[in-house]
């Protein structure tokens, strides 16, 4: 590897123009950061593939499918304010080098200690950032999670059993006579349905949506039920437009009285009235502890592929602050520069990856 | 350590300086700010969104160049560093490739019963004929009104 010219540009103002052959086994640099330099070149092509994937899914995506950034609660400033905290570190740990190799020991833990402080405030504000979208139901799997893709009859179904499941009550109220009777266990006399109780806010909330569907197979009315819970900015013309048409005498005059009494019923609902003014939230926001199904389309794949390159990236970083720990025990001073320099080294790295993450997660 | 080792690491502490790293430091936070005012800007709004992507990408290569040209020292650091970082990017970019047939493309050949459980694919025609307040009486499917 180290050849007349690579020697005589490297040293040739220490050899004064004498040329030394000179054989050389290795990397001109120390054991540490060669292996750190191979770890570094693994992992380049472990988080290649992780956004690599993350990219090919988003754009790969039906069209215009893939969440915003605000559909699935991330905020613009609190990943560029993670950004800063993160290249703030990467200059913290490089002055931690300098000071190091100066053999300046207390400086050089000084900001070390910094350093630490900052990672740990990037996991804290990651964490609160993780909460928010727990709070909302979004999590990469079931059974936590609130996502359905689509308005369909399955996430009407969804919907009304989570409402069932909050009241106790059977989920249906269409009475089941034509359930044939088992044998073996005495089943009690079926007692006579009640003609005309009247509907909890529940029941008029999906009253409207699953007759619409199933009797006149319009699944709009779906994306309607969807937007009164989490609404999203996309659907938001569509959906109001469709309400308005739902006012309408015409309209109206085409359902039966089954029909007009369930339409009416969900134009009653205080949502639907508010469902048109700036900043609708959804009534999952109203009523906080209600986690009703959400559609989010492509929430799924964007959930399970944001947690995974965050969470990959988080654990990267609590490495790095086990390693600012360990560190910050020793003594700081030129004798430990390698060290120093090889645990900056995996930090900028990590930094690194975030500098991708911020704008394909946050501003696309 | 050898002796020629010794000779590089000394060679290596003649760069850097505080100076050059909060210059570095201060670009890195400046290209933060270009890339979070475009990202928030009205260009990412409509059909010419992917040129604020573009650019946001673009930002994101020079602040990774910034960061391991001169934090990570690879500016100052002999041949050796080319040996480690090329092979790996190659093979990066390699991957991506691959998975574009596989991953990206993957609604070319979806079938109708994939279709049926999949996310909702945006129509524009039907987007524009929405906006414009024109009826759908016929449409079963639910459209959402652009990206």
């Amino acid at each position: 590897m180290a050849d007349k010219d690579d020697h005589q540009d490297d040293h040739g103002h220490d050899d004064h123009g004498h040329i030394h052959l000179e054989y050389q086994p290795a990397l001109p640099i120390n054991n540490g950061k060669v292996i750190l330099w191979l770890f570094l070149s693994t992992e380049i092509m472990f988080f290649a593939g992780l956004i690599g994937t993350y990219i090919v899914l988003r754009f790969g995506a039906p069209t215009g499918s893939w969440p915003t950034p605000h559909d699935v609660h991330l905020r613009e400033v609190i990943g560029g304010l993670n950004t800063t905290v993160l290249l703030f570190s990467s200059a913290t740990i490089v002055f931690a080098l300098e000071f190091a190799r100066q053999n300046k020991a207390v400086l050089a833990k000084l900001c070390m200690g910094i350093t630490l402080l900052l990672g740990a405030s990037f996991l804290g504000i990651k964490m609160y950032e993780y909460g928010s979208k727990f709070s909302h139901g979004i999590y990469p799997a079931k059974p936590h999670s609130d996502l359905y893709e689509k308005p369909d009859l399955y996430y009407l179904q969804a919907v009304k059993l989570r409402l069932a499941d909050l009241t106790d009550a059977p989920a249906t109220d269409a009475p089941a006579t034509d359930a044939p009777a088992t044998d073996g266990e005495a089943t009690p006399p079926a007692e006579p349905a009640p003609a005309a109780a009247p509907l909890t806010e529940d029941q008029k909330l999906y009253g409207w949506p699953e007759y619409a569907a199933v009797h006149k197979q319009d699944k709009k009315a779906i994306l309607a039920l969807a937007y009164l819970i989490y609404p999203l900015e996309k659907n938001r013309e569509s959906v109001l437009s469709y309400v308005e048409k739902l006012k309408t005498q015409q309209f109206q005059r085409q359902l039966d009285e089954e029909g007009q009494q369930r339409l009416n019923d969900w134009l009653d609902l205080d949502a639907v009235g508010r469902m048109s003014a700036a900043g609708f939230l959804g009534t999952n926001e109203d009523h906080d502890a209600k986690h009703l199904p959400i559609m989010i389309p492509s929430g799924n794949m964007w959930a399970s592929s944001y947690f995974l390159l965050t969470g990959f990236h988080a654990l990267h970083v609590l490495v790095g602050l086990i390693v600012f720990v360990i560190l910050m025990a020793l003594k700081l001073d030129s004798s430990r520069a390698d060290m120093v320099e090889n645990t900056g080294l995996y930090w900028h790295f990590v930094d690194l990856v975030w500098i991708f993450l911020f704008p394909l997660l946050y501003l696309f | 350590m050898t002796e020629h080792d010794a000779h590089a690491d000394d060679a290596d502490h003649g760069h850097g300086g505080m100076k050059k790293y909060v210059v570095v430091f201060v670009a890195l936070v400046i290209c933060t700010g270009l890339s979070f005012a475009v990202g928030s800007s009205s260009m990412m709004e409509g059909e010419q969104a992917w040129m604020g992507q573009v650019f946001m990408i673009a930002i994101s290569c020079v602040k990774s160049l910034l960061v391991m040209l001169f934090f990570m020292h690879l500016i100052w650091e002999a041949n050796w560093k080319y040996v480690l970082t090329i092979p790996a990017s190659l093979m990066s970019v390699f991957l991506l490739c691959m998975l574009m047939p596989d991953v990206m493309l993957r609604t070319w050949w979806y079938s109708e019963e994939r279709w049926r459980y999949a996310a909702e694919e945006v129509h524009v025609e039907a987007v524009a004929a929405d906006s414009n307040g024109e009826e759908q009486e016929e449409s079963a499917e639910p459209h959402a009104s652009g990206e």
